[in-house]
């Protein structure tokens, strides 16, 4: 009932577009567009191979390495080396862009074909601007990241540094093929490529029982989402006959079904192509860590925090967002999928948003953080908005990352102290500075103070878009309350462990007896070079929204805008219009779409920075009040003047169970161990019975009756040289009887 | 005759590099006994650049199988490279351990050029198999091929159980020649021809008037069955175990690839005169009588093969059964034949068999590989389960060939062996062979009991306590052919294609047409293609050299 309220949101938003359209330069064909986009699928140069292989040679020469017991840092200098020429050839590969997608081949994979149909999934890369963007922040933030790591691993110098690093590589690798791959298969390759690098990673520290069992709990509930993605992708073959970009893209169905899909028509959209988008999308949030497959996340963070900021923040795990981005053009064909991956994510950012606000670890408090985010993004795309979600990959991207590496300082520097309730004022310690000040403008930029931080950008133009797209206006107020909650807990965590009084108790990893005697390690340049520079980023990233604004709506945008995840012909005008453009709003006037596109009375975009602005300022003070210290520190409100002790816990006490309840993550992982993991185990142990006494015994009779006829028969293997010789002969007779006098007498045959 | 030639430039190599190496490997000097392998390597080399640039075979076969040479020749000459690798050290092991010692060196007692010369004698008549086109040509490839493994044999290892394979082999490779040769005999007296393409004539002429002649078919029978010893299908596979576990394990390897080669090519050939067109318009069926016996000796050959192989503790036994079921497996693509012409691989049971030779060489010589670098310390080879217990842990390399080419044979996707079962499936399928599919989807099962085995007792189990144990043996050239063969294992299925794309090519097969009437026979032969004049002559020296 919900999601038919939703569709009709959907196809009554879309109709009034059409109707507008018709005073727009894009002509009545929906999919004219797409179908302009994949006509002109040009061969690109061969060097983007380069951008691929390249880590995958990092993967192999680490592998070497290992192989000789290499014991020093070149590892980490040959993966940094083959990660920065794989961004500058992305670089290139943006800079030569012209304006048409192209593929390029590597090699044959599996090129079959049977009578007029064909099997095509070539080891080939299709490059457009969605390609180009994704690329650009995967290997620019992977080679920062290597930088970082390079100091953070170095305790581990030696077997553990080359595996990590080899890894590292094939993650680059994996994704790449994810994100440039030009067919599905090399979609899937890179998408079980990055999960089981994901899987090693995690599981890094794999003597130690809790990132083990996080690592399979990451590998199997990733599993499901496969699933899903591994069923999308036949269905596509099923019913498109191809799975190669260029050819599903200008499939002519395909097209069809989009024109039906723009005026609300879904009848004539056969179930089976429908189910693609559904099934594409079960992938998609297995991968994006969305709910209720998001409980993997949040335990990924037993891996080197290196790889938190990298796989489980920046660049993994929008490999969802990427996958319905790129096959927006499908997703729009399902009555169904949009306003579903629209209400997953809004519950998921809510969902996280409110564990995150209880959790002491602060490594945790990211990881929710990431999951709620994540939540934004899948918000959008089913919002009819892939600008706002790929710019929020893109913003989030560079501040998460900073965020996590800055945690990762702070694990690294206190011996592994993540709790927030024992650090205290690591901001004025010596040598914490830098560190401090980019975890500012990394929480700044996630709580989204209006204005001054590239967060607030992108997290507005998904609001805004919520109020101007009908029929999600709750969706966008539920986000607004999460955009407060998400300022109050990053806040909280930057308050307690970064201002105050100086106080650290250092974390399991300290080996000494005497606690007091403990001296936190500073990082060092190569952690500090790597914040400084994704500080920067982050704040660059704002003028990206200046960038192509009245057009596209900023320079994410007008990447967007030429490539699969445009569905800009057929709502073109209504989006613009309803965005408050000057002449386009014109356009919309006549048919009456005003109204949706209002916040608080005012236009969309506007009221939104309003009220999220203030929302975010609000949550901001009200982490001071509870948790910042006294003082100006604590914006002159905060009442914190001790490390473990802060208003927090008189408040907390007074809430009853509610805080225990969100610290221990709403139950959702007994829920589950109760409701899926016992169950299975119940089952596998019946199984485990029938299969060793009814199975097994059917088995060894099997197995057993061959072996009673091959005894039989064994005699014949005399040895004997004469025996060998008479059977042979009486072989001979003995079938040409058969032949001549049964099989031709019974066949008639003369 | 020029054109004869062309087609045969890979055997002059071969022939030549064989007169050398019986000379250099008796040389007293060390360096030029040593230098005997590389002569039949860089002469394998040379055939291999021959066969690429061959022209096919459209002469001599009277346009039968008009492109199969090069990709034969190709398959023979790389899967002889990886076998001469394996066969380092197999003789004069001790005498070159005396001459090491001091000693004066003894070509009387010396083995090295004999065995070079007939590994490459073996080679060029394996090769003369694939250019064949004529009856007693092909009767004399096949011994060209057969007669120095005899030997091979033999002089394999110093232990007495080599002779006695060698005696059994040998009079039963005589008796199995007998009978094919008294079957090609039948044939000429029901056709007047020793010339393939001429005898497919004279058989299409006949079915045309009501079918092939009693004595033609018998003939065929006869010299079907005759060939089955090559391939060690059933009835003719009893020496195979014996004498497999008689010879060395390079030897054994290539006994495993060569004559089953040789088998299949002129199998095919006396397959390819009576056609795959019988009965129904579209065609894909041998005549009744000629598949009943293909079908029935498929079907033994593969059970009595995984069956037997049950029982065996000898991994060079496991390997011999296993032998036989896969030509069993293979018989399963010669009774689909070509399919539709021009279709696709998947439907070409020729085309399946001539990639499976490929796959099931690569496989066969990894395994065989891992067997010759190990022996005990008393110099015998590896050759009881036991001694491969463990492997993975002990020799991590051999190990893990061992599991890699053993999983391929029992066809365990994606490994190569897979990618060639898959086409004799389909081409089956395709043929409408159904009841065979199922035996042959049966057979593969079974065939998994003995091949886990392998693959367990060489990962999973542990070494124990063994009487005798195993050490890797100083020939490192034999692990290298483990090593190639297990990669090309590995990742053959991501570069199959021209592989496949070779043995598709290869597989083109072109009926004969019928001649007018029975009578005409004389005026027909004229009246067929121009080489047939040329290849009778050619027809005529061998007849003279018989004589």
């Amino acid at each position: 009932m919900m999601t038919a309220s939703i569709l009709s949101s959907f196809t009554s938003f879309v109709s009034p577009a059409m109707v507008s359209d018709a005073s727009g330069d894009h002509g009545g064909n929906a999919s004219a567009h797409l179908a302009n986009m994949v006509e002109h699928v040009g061969i690109g140069p061969k060097w983007v191979l380069l951008i691929v292989f390249l880590p995958l040679l990092g993967f192999v020469l680490n592998a070497i390495y290992a192989a000789t017991s290499n014991k020093t840092k070149l590892p980490a200098w040959t993966t940094i080396a083959l990660l920065a020429a794989s961004f500058i050839a992305t670089l290139a590969m943006f800079l030569s862009y012209e304006g048409t997608p192209y593929t390029v081949h590597a090699f044959d994979w599996f090129n079959l074909h049977y009578g007029d149909k064909s099997f095509v999934a070539n080891f080939s890369f299709y490059v457009d601007k969605l390609t180009i963007l994704w690329m650009l922040f995967v290997t620019g933030l992977a080679t920062l990241i290597a930088l970082y790591a390079s100091e953070y691993m170095s305790h581990d110098i030696g077997a553990g540094y080359c595996r990590f690093f080899a890894a590292f590589g094939l993650f680059v690798f994996s994704m790449s093929c994810l994100v440039m791959g030009d067919n599905m298969l090399m979609l899937y390759l890179g998408w079980e490529g990055v999960g089981l690098c994901s899987y090693l990673l995690i599981g890094y520290f794999y003597k130690k029982p809790s990132a083990v069992a996080a690592a399979k709990k990451a590998f199997i509930v990733n599993r499901i989402g496969d699933l899903g993605l591994a069923l999308g992708i036949y269905l596509t073959f099923v019913h498109f006959g191809t799975i190669q970009y260029a050819e599903l893209f200008a499939n002519e169905t395909l097209h069809n079904y989009i024109n039906a899909a723009a005026v609300g028509d879904f009848s004539g959209i056969p179930g089976e192509a429908q189910w693609i988008a559904l099934l594409l999308m079960i992938g998609a949030f297995g991968k994006s860590a969305q709910f209720p497959l998001y409980v993997w996340l949040p335990d990924a963070m037993e891996g080197p925090t290196p790889v938190s900021a990298l796989i489980h923040a920046a660049t993994m795990v929008t490999a969802g967002v990427y996958l319905i981005a790129r096959f927006y053009p499908v997703f729009l064909i399902s009555e169904n999928a949009l306003p579903i991956v629209a209400w997953i994510g809004t519950i998921t950012a809510f969902l996280a948003a409110t564990i995150g606000m209880a959790q002491f670890d602060i490594k945790r408090i990211m990881a929710y953080s990431t999951v709620s985010q994540l939540g934004y993004m899948f918000a959008a795309l089913g919002m009819l908005s892939t600008t706002g979600a790929a710019f929020h990959v893109l913003t989030h991207a560079f501040f998460k990352a900073l965020l996590f590496l800055a945690c990762g300082a702070v694990m690294h520097g206190f011996a592994g102290q993540l709790d927030l309730r024992k650090l205290s004022g690591v901001a004025w310690m010596k040598g914490w500075g830098i560190v401090g000040v980019t975890m500012l403008i990394g929480c700044m930029n996630l709580a989204g103070l209006p204005y001054i931080t590239s967060g607030f950008y992108s997290k507005d133009m998904i609001l805004a878009e919520a109020f101007i797209t009908p029929g999600y206006r709750l969706i966008g107020w539920i986000l607004v309350i999460t955009a407060i909650m998400t300022a109050y807990y990053t806040f909280r965590v930057f308050f307690r462990v970064f201002l105050g009084e100086q106080h650290a108790e250092p974390g399991e990893d300290f080996h000494g007896d005497d606690k007091s005697d403990f001296h936190p390690h500073a990082p060092g340049w190569a952690v500090n070079t790597v914040l400084i520079t994704l500080a920067t980023c982050s704040m660059l990233a704002i003028s990206l929204a200046y960038i192509d604004k009245a057009e596209h709506h900023g320079w994410v945008g007008s990447m967007v805008a030429e490539s699969t995840a445009s569905f800009h012909s057929p709502y073109a005008g209504a989006v613009y219009a309803a965005h408050g453009g000057g002449e386009l709003h014109a356009v919309a006037g006549p048919v009456g779409h005003a109204a949706p596109g209002t916040v608080l009375g005012m236009d969309a975009h506007k009221g939104m920075i309003l009220v999220s602005g203030l929302g975010a300022i609000f949550g901001v003070f009200v982490a001071a009040y509870f948790h910042g210290p006294k003082g100006w520190q604590g914006l002159f409100v905060g009442g914190r003047t001790e490390a473990g002790k802060c208003r927090m816990d008189a408040v907390a006490k007074r809430m009853g169970p509610i805080p225990r309840m969100a610290e221990n993550k709403w139950y959702v992982d007994e829920f589950y161990a109760m409701v899926l993991v016992t169950p299975l185990r119940v089952i596998a142990h019946v199984f485990h019975w029938i299969d060793k006494l009814l199975l097994d015994g059917l088995v060894n009779l099997v197995g057993f009756l061959p072996r009673v006829f091959a005894w039989i028969i064994r005699p014949s293997q005399s040895g004997v040289l004469q025996g060998y010789a008479v059977s042979m002969v009486g072989g001979l007779a003995i079938l040409l009887f058969v032949v001549l006098v049964v099989v031709m007498r019974a066949g008639g045959v003369a | 005759m020029t054109e004869k030639l062309a087609i045969l430039w890979p055997e002059i190599f071969l022939f030549i590099a064989t007169c050398l190496v019986m000379i250099t490997g008796q040389w007293p000097s060390r360096a030029i006994r040593a230098f005997t392998p590389w002569i039949c390597a860089v002469a394998l080399f040379a055939a291999f650049g021959a066969a690429m640039s061959s022209p096919g075979s459209g002469s001599a076969h009277g346009g039968m199988f008009p492109e199969i040479v090069p990709y034969a020749k190709m398959l023979i000459a790389a899967v002889g490279m990886l076998i001469l690798l394996l066969l380092s050290g197999t003789v004069d092991r001790e005498l070159e351990a005396e001459v090491d010692a001091g000693k004066p060196f003894s070509s009387i007692r010396s083995n090295r050029g004999e065995f070079y010369a007939f590994f490459m004698f073996s080679l060029t008549g394996l090769m003369l198999t694939a250019s064949a086109d004529d009856l007693i040509w092909l009767f004399l490839a096949l011994e060209l091929t057969s007669l120095p493994t005899y030997i091979m044999v033999a002089i394999s290892t110093e232990r007495k159980k080599s002779l006695e394979a060698a005696v059994k082999y040998f009079f039963l490779g005589a008796l199995g020649a007998a009978i094919f040769l008294y079957g090609f005999a039948l044939i000429y007296g029901a056709t007047g021809s020793t010339n393939l393409s001429e005898i497919a004539t004279v058989f299409a002429t006949q079915t045309a008037n009501g079918g092939i002649s009693s004595l033609g078919m018998i003939g065929l029978l006869i010299a079907i069955i005759g060939i089955a010893f090559k391939i060690a299908a059933v009835p003719m596979h009893f020496y195979t175990p014996d004498v497999y576990q008689g010879a060395a394990s390079p030897v054994a390897a290539m006994l495993a690839f060569v004559p089953k080669t040789a088998g299949f090519l002129a199998l095919m050939f006396i397959l390819g005169t009576v056609g795959w067109n019988d009965g129904t318009a579209g065609g894909g069926h041998l005549p009744v009588a000629i598949e009943a016996t293909l079908w029935i000796m498929a079907a033994l050959t593969m059970t009595v093969g995984n069956i037997l192989a049950l029982l065996q503790t000898s991994v060079k036994r496991i390997l011999a059964y296993s032998s036989i079921a896969h030509s069993g497996y293979m018989l399963v693509g010669l009774i689909a034949g070509p399919g539709i012409i021009g279709g696709p691989f998947y439907q070409n049971g020729l085309a399946a068999v001539l990639f499976y030779l490929l796959t099931y060489g690569i496989m066969t010589v990894g395994v065989f590989a891992v067997l010759a670098s190990l022996e005990h310390r008393n110099g015998d080879e590896a050759d009881d389960m036991d001694d491969i217990r463990g492997l993975c842990k002990s020799h991590p390399v051999l190990g893990w060939t061992l599991v890699i080419c053993t999983l391929s044979m029992l066809g365990f996707p994606p490994l190569l062996g897979f990618l060639g079962k898959v086409g004799l499936f389909t081409s089956g399928i395709a043929a409408g062979q159904y009841a065979l599919i199922v035996i042959l989807g049966i057979n593969s099962a079974i065939a998994a009991c003995y091949y886990l085995r392998l693959v367990a007792a060489a990962y999973i189990d542990d070494k124990g306590k063994v009487s005798s144990p195993v050490y890797a043996s100083p020939f490192a050239t034999r692990k290298i052919a483990g090593v190639v063969s297990a990669f090309f294992v590995l990742f053959l299925l991501v570069f199959a294609q021209p592989m496949i794309n070779g043995a598709y090519n290869a597989s083109k097969y072109v009926p004969a047409v019928a001649g007018e009437v029975e009578h005409n026979d004389h005026t027909d032969r004229h009246t067929q293609s121009s080489p047939a004049k040329a290849d009778e002559d050619v027809a005529l020296t061998h007849k003279a050299l018989i004589d």
